[in-house]
């Protein structure tokens, strides 16, 4: 179709428009991050960094000892850091791979109830996890698995279940039925189809399903506020308490936050496709 | 639990020359030990103990019926939570329907670096929550802020102002926040139902002699109201369950305290377990119906196509 002159001016200002508002507070945090502390004094602000540093870093990662409270900085830092990478991966590797599994016995596999079962477990991504929280804090008390990876993991696994599932599920019903049929006729176990056949199909649907998983993991905050308060506690949670009461650090604030932006960033830039195909299948339970 | 014994028990019925349900038992009997232990049950205690008193710092757990539910028609905080939550749907919902189509629309009409601006479009829903709030906490500064730098940069009175200071600012404030991050969602949604709109019908339009505007509001928007009815539906439940970008900007002020605040206050705070699981469980339910409007809305017109 044609284009005038006008319409693409239109479209050009639409992309600096949506450019500048998504981008524009990402841009602005990275700038804070490398600007001096004294620097955030200078009135009228300035929109370009005038002095570059690594102070807020070098702080974080223990270059520079800095105390906050008594405790230095870095050491929590990289807890929280660990602690983040750790449950995000350790709920990502268990929930794609129960996910993969059942996904394929929900499909595949025929057992009595499986329509239920599987409706039930869907049926949860409708519940938010507020309406378990409590009942599951003392769950959790009772089990002393407060404040370790292994309960904060498995909240996780059960909050994320539902999506993956379900991501799955599509993903094994639109493979063709022949491949696995010509297998079984030629003898493989169902387990060996799984394997050798049907997963190296499922390459794409699988990735959506951790990369939903994983950042839903990386992002939470209301669960490990609760659940991991200070030896599994998160960066979602270390970062807001650089702001005290009395004194915000914001060169800290906003060098911690672009530490915590990189791994969804690489991700949206590396994985978007997957990342949206997830979302769209995800979006239309 | 006793979802596996009573498959289990069916199984052995039809477990003559098929192996296939045995494994895929084995197979599905993570998820359901996961699910039941850590999500059925605890709903079900949630509405149970929703009918009980439990308060840590009073003994025993007495059965109180229904006084939980009947205590919320005389909380006045929590009827200002109520109204702040229901300002923060509205809000949302309008703002992340309207600019996440036209969003969708211009993505639409990029042919070149369409995936570059829409990973750009995507980033700030793959940020955490509470990243996005200390980020705009930043801009929100009073002195050293961008948005006060933007405005005085424009030569508006606008150095130093306070935006927590005022309701209705403060409330805008928190629900930009959380546009900011949920819009991205909506435009997916939308854009993936334009792309599979059959250009051969804008080619025709086009030969009759439409203008633009015709064919975006006679082709391209009836055919993507399901879409919008989905990431309305999405966009309803997500600004329902707004917490993070209130409890960083704002904490516990009243002003903007949504309904999950107040629940994390009640519960946490004053210790009222069960009211905290009555009120969570009212706060579902109304998500729900309010979701359920637009789905029926939608399923109703579409009927007459």
């Amino acid at each position: 179709m044609r284009t005038g002159p006008g319409f693409r001016i239109v479209i050009w200002l639409g992309v600096a428009a949506v450019l500048l508002w998504s981008l524009g507070p990402i841009y602005w945090t990275l700038a804070s991050a490398i600007t001096p502390s004294a620097d955030f004094a200078a009135r009228p602000i300035h929109f370009f960094p005038q002095n570059f540093t690594l102070n807020h870093f070098e702080r974080l990662l223990g270059i520079n000892v800095d105390r906050i409270g008594g405790v230095e900085v870095w050491k929590q830092f990289r807890v929280a850091l660990i602690n983040s990478i750790v449950t995000a991966l350790a709920s990502t590797v268990a929930c794609v791979a129960m996910s993969a599994f059942g996904g394929y016995a929900f499909t595949r596999l025929r057992f009595p109830g499986r329509r239920w079962m599987f409706f039930a477990v869907v049926a949860t991504l409708a519940i938010p996890g507020y309406a378990v929280l409590i009942p599951l804090y003392r769950l959790m008390i009772g089990l002393h698995m407060v404040d370790t990876v292994t309960g904060i993991t498995l909240i996780y696994v059960s909050a994320f279940l539902p999506l993956s599932l379900w991501l799955m599920r599509n993903v094994f019903e639109s493979l063709p039925l022949s491949l696995e049929e010509a297998a079984q006729l030629d003898g493989a176990s169902r387990l060996g189809i799984f394997f050798r056949i049907v997963l190296p199909l499922v390459g794409p649907g699988l990735t959506a399903a951790a990369i939903l998983t994983f950042l839903g993991a990386w992002g939470q905050y209301v669960v490990p506020l609760i659940f991991s308060p200070t030896a599994t506690k998160p960066l979602t949670v270390l970062i807001p308490e650089f702001a005290t009461k009395n004194f915000i650090d914001y060169g800290l604030i906003t060098a911690s936050g672009s530490i915590a932006i990189v791994i969804p960033a690489l991700v949206v830039i590396f994985l978007n496709r997957y990342l949206v195909s997830g979302l769209l299948a995800g979006s239309v339970k | 639990m006793t979802t596996i014994a009573v498959a289990g028990g069916q199984r052995k019925r039809r477990a003559a020359g098929n192996g296939d349900a045995a494994l895929a038992l084995l197979l599905v009997a993570p998820i359901l030990v996961t699910m039941v232990a850590l999500v059925f049950f605890p709903l079900a205690q949630t509405v149970w103990d929703s009918l009980h008193r439990i308060n840590p710092m009073q003994p025993g757990s007495p059965f109180i019926g229904l006084a939980n539910y009947v205590n919320m028609l005389s909380d006045a905080d929590l009827g200002t939570a109520w109204i702040n939550t229901f300002i923060y749907v509205a809000i949302a919902v309008a703002a992340e329907t309207f600019f996440g189509v036209l969003v969708a629309a211009l993505l639409n009409h990029v042919v070149i670096g369409r995936k570059w601006l829409l990973a750009a479009v995507v980033l700030p829903w793959a940020l955490p929550g509470v990243v996005n709030a200390v980020i705009w906490m930043w801009i929100y500064q009073p002195g050293a802020g961008l948005l006060n730098g933007i405005l005085t940069a424009f030569g508006l009175p606008f150095e130093n102002h306070v935006w927590f200071n005022d309701r209705t600012s403060a409330i805008v404030a928190v629900a930009i926040v959380h546009i900011w991050r949920m819009m991205p969602l909506t435009v997916v949604i939308v854009l993936a139902a334009m792309q599979s709109i059959p250009t051969h019908l804008y080619e025709a339009a086009h030969i009759d002699g439409a203008t633009r505007l015709q064919m975006f509001f006679r082709i391209t928007l009836p055919l993507i109201r399901g879409a919008i009815a989905i990431a309305m539906t999405n966009g309803t439940v997500a600004a329902f369950n707004l917490f993070d970008e209130a409890w960083v900007l704002a904490g516990a002020s009243l002003d903007t305290r949504p309904m999950l605040v107040q629940i994390y206050l009640e519960t946490f705070q004053n210790l009222h377990f069960s009211y905290g699981m009555a009120l969570s469980l009212v706060v579902t339910v109304v998500a729900l119906l309010v979701s359920l409007v637009y789905v029926i809305r939608i399923h109703h017109d579409t009927r007459f196509d």
